[in-house]
C-alpha cells in the first residue's frame, strides 16, 4: 500500500480578513501555524501602515551577503542596527540559524525577520516530523516567500536568504516582503550590498578553499562596512556544509581594518630635542 | 573643551553624502590664528566657504588693527556673517575656541543662523551633538592639564562618534596652550 504523503504542513491557509464583535477587523486563521493577527479599524488603511512604516524607521541598513561555492555556502553578515541616524545596537545576530542545515539572514526589520524565520523554522520541523525526512531549501524558501507574499503591501520589511544544504546540494534563495523569490549562486542584501557586490565578485571563483571563501565573505562585509554607513559592528562568517552550517568567525571590524590597514609610522621629519642646558 | 589655561578641540574626520561615505580624511577643524580656532559642522561646501570668508575678514582685520581678533570679537563677527543669510543660510553649526586676554580660554557655538551660545566647560555641535552632550558631560572635570584633556576629548569624541552612522572614521583633536599647538589624528573604529 502506497503511503500518503502528508502534505497539511506544508499548505499555508492564509488569514482572511473578517469582522469581529468586538475588536473590529482582524485577519482569522483555521489553522494554529497561521498566526492571528489584529488590523486596525481606519478609513485610510494603506496610509496608516505607510504612516507606520515611516514611524518604525526601518532602513534596511545592514550588508549580508551569501554565495555558492564546491564546498558548500558560505553566509556572512554585519551587525549593527540603526535607527534613522542613530545606532541602536553594534551586536545584533543577523544570521539567524532555522535548523541545523538551514540559515537565514536579516536585512530591513528586526522584529519582522526574527519572527517570520522562527515561525518558518516551526514549519520546518512540523514538516520533519509528518514526512520522515527534511523539507528541502527550496521548499522552504516557498513557505516564507508564500507566507509574505500574503502580507505584501502591509509595511512587513524583510529582504532574507535562505541558504542550506539539502539532497540536491547547497541551496540558496532571496526572498523578500514585496513576494520575490529568487534562486542564485550570490547574492548581497542591504545598504552596504553595492559595495560588498564590488569586492565579491571581484574575487569570486567556484573552486576555494573554505578559508579563501570565508576571508572573500570577511573582505566584502568589510568593504561594506567601511564606505556604508549604516552597516558596521562585528562581521560573523557561516559556512553550511554536507553536516549542517558551522560559524567560522565573527571578527570586531573596527579591528578589521588595522589588520588590514596597519598604521604606518610617518618619517619622523623634524624632532624636538630638549636644549643643552648651559652654564652660567 | 576648556581645560587649565588651555581648550580642545576636535572634530570627526568623515565626508560622506547620506549613507555613503567619500573620504576620511576631511578637515573640518581650521585655524584662523595661533590662538584661534573654529570647526564647522554641517554641509561641506558651506564649511569650507565659510571658513574662506572668515579667513579673508581675519586678514583685513589684522591689516587695520596690526593684531589678532580676540575670540569674543571673532564670535560676534560669525554670528553677524551667519545672520546675514537669514533667509538662505550656511548649512554649518561652528564651535569657537581660543585663548583670549590672559589667556583664558574661550568658547562658544552658534546655530546656523549665529545664534551665540557662550560655555564653561564645553561646547558641542554635529550630528552626533545628542551623544557628545550626554559623554562631555559625565567625563568632564574642570582644570585640567592637556594630556589629560587630550584623553577626555578623543574618549568623549570616539563614544559618541559610535553611536553614530553618519560621523566618526578617526578623530582630529587639537590641543592648544599659550606656548603651543598638539595636532593629534586619533584612530578610531572604521565603520
Amino acid at each position: 500500500m502506497a503511503m500518503k504523503v502528508d502534505m497539511s504542513a506544508l499548505e499555508t491557509n492564509f488569514s482572511i480578513p473578517c469582522l469581529d464583535d468586538g475588536d473590529g477587523m482582524h485577519l482569522s486563521a483555521d489553522s494554529p501555524d497561521v498566526p492571528s493577527m489584529v488590523l486596525p479599524t481606519c478609513a485610510d488603511f494603506d496610509g496608516f501602515q505607510a504612516a507606520t512604516k515611516d514611524m518604525v524607521k526601518n532602513k534596511r541598513g545592514t550588508t549580508t551577503l551569501a554565495f555558492i561555492f564546491d564546498k558548500g555556502v558560505i553566509v556572512a553578515a554585519d551587525s549593527r542596527a540603526s535607527m534613522g541616524g542613530y545606532i541602536s545596537s553594534q551586536t545584533v545576530r543577523k544570521i539567524i540559524e532555522i535548523n541545523p542545515y538551514m540559515l537565514g539572514t536579516m536585512a530591513g526589520g528586526a522584529a519582522d525577520c526574527q519572527f517570520w524565520h522562527r515561525n518558518l523554522g516551526n514549519k520546518c520541523r512540523l514538516h520533519e516530523l509528518s514526512n520522515k525526512r527534511r523539507i528541502s531549501i527550496a521548499g522552504a524558501s516557498k513557505l516564507l516567500a508564500n507566507i509574505l507574499y500574503s502580507y505584501r503591501g502591509m509595511g512587513l520589511s524583510i529582504g532574507t536568504m535562505i541558504a542550506g544544504f539539502d539532497e540536491k546540494g547547497p541551496g540558496l534563495y532571496y526572498v523578500d516582503s514585496e513576494g520575490a523569490r529568487l534562486v542564485g549562486n550570490r547574492f548581497s542584501v542591504g545598504s552596504g550590498s553595492l559595495y560588498a557586490y564590488g569586492i565579491l565578485d571581484e574575487g569570486y571563483r567556484f573552486n576555494m578553499s573554505v578559508e579563501e571563501a570565508a576571508e572573500l565573505a570577511r573582505r566584502a562585509i568589510y568593504g561594506a562596512t567601511f564606505r556604508d554607513a549604516a552597516s558596521g559592528g562585528c562581521v560573523s562568517v557561516y559556512h553550511v556544509g554536507p553536516d549542517g552550517w558551522k560559524k567560522l568567525s565573527g571578527d570586531d571590524v573596527g579591528e578589521l581594518h588595522y589588520h588590514y590597514y596597519p598604521v604606518q609610522k610617518t618619517p619622523v621629519e623634524q624632532e624636538m630635542t630638549d636644549a643643552p642646558s648651559t652654564s652660567a | 573643551m576648556v581645560g587649565k589655561n588651555c581648550f580642545a578641540i576636535a572634530s570627526d574626520r568623515r565626508l560622506g553624502v547620506q549613507l555613503q561615505t567619500i573620504a576620511t580624511d576631511f578637515q573640518r577643524v581650521f585655524k584662523i590664528h595661533d590662538k584661534l580656532y573654529i570647526g564647522l559642522s554641517g554641509l561641506a561646501t558651506d564649511a569650507q566657504t565659510l571658513y574662506q570668508r572668515l579667513v579673508f575678514r581675519h586678514k583685513l582685520y589684522q591689516l587695520r588693527e596690526e593684531r589678532d581678533m580676540k575670540p569674543e570679537t571673532f564670535a560676534s563677527l560669525v554670528s553677524a556673517i551667519l545672520y546675514e543669510r537669514r533667509f538662505g543660510p550656511y548649512f554649518c553649526q561652528p564651535v569657537i575656541a581660543g585663548l583670549g586676554e590672559n589667556d583664558e580660554p574661550f568658547i562658544c557655538t552658534m546655530d546656523c543662523i549665529g545664534a551665540k551660545e557662550l560655555a564653561k566647560d564645553f561646547v558641542v555641535s554635529g550630528t552626533s551633538s545628542e551623544s557628545l552632550y550626554g559623554a562631555c558631560e559625565s567625563m568632564y572635570k574642570p582644570n585640567m592639564e592637556p594630556e589629560e584633556l587630550f584623553e577626555t576629548v578623543s574618549q568623549a569624541l570616539m563614544a559618541s562618534v559610535d553611536r553614530d552612522c553618519l560621523a566618526g572614521w578617526g578623530g582630529h583633536v587639537f590641543i592648544v596652550t599659550p606656548t603651543e599647538v598638539q595636532e593629534r589624528v586619533v584612530k578610531g573604529r572604521m565603520d
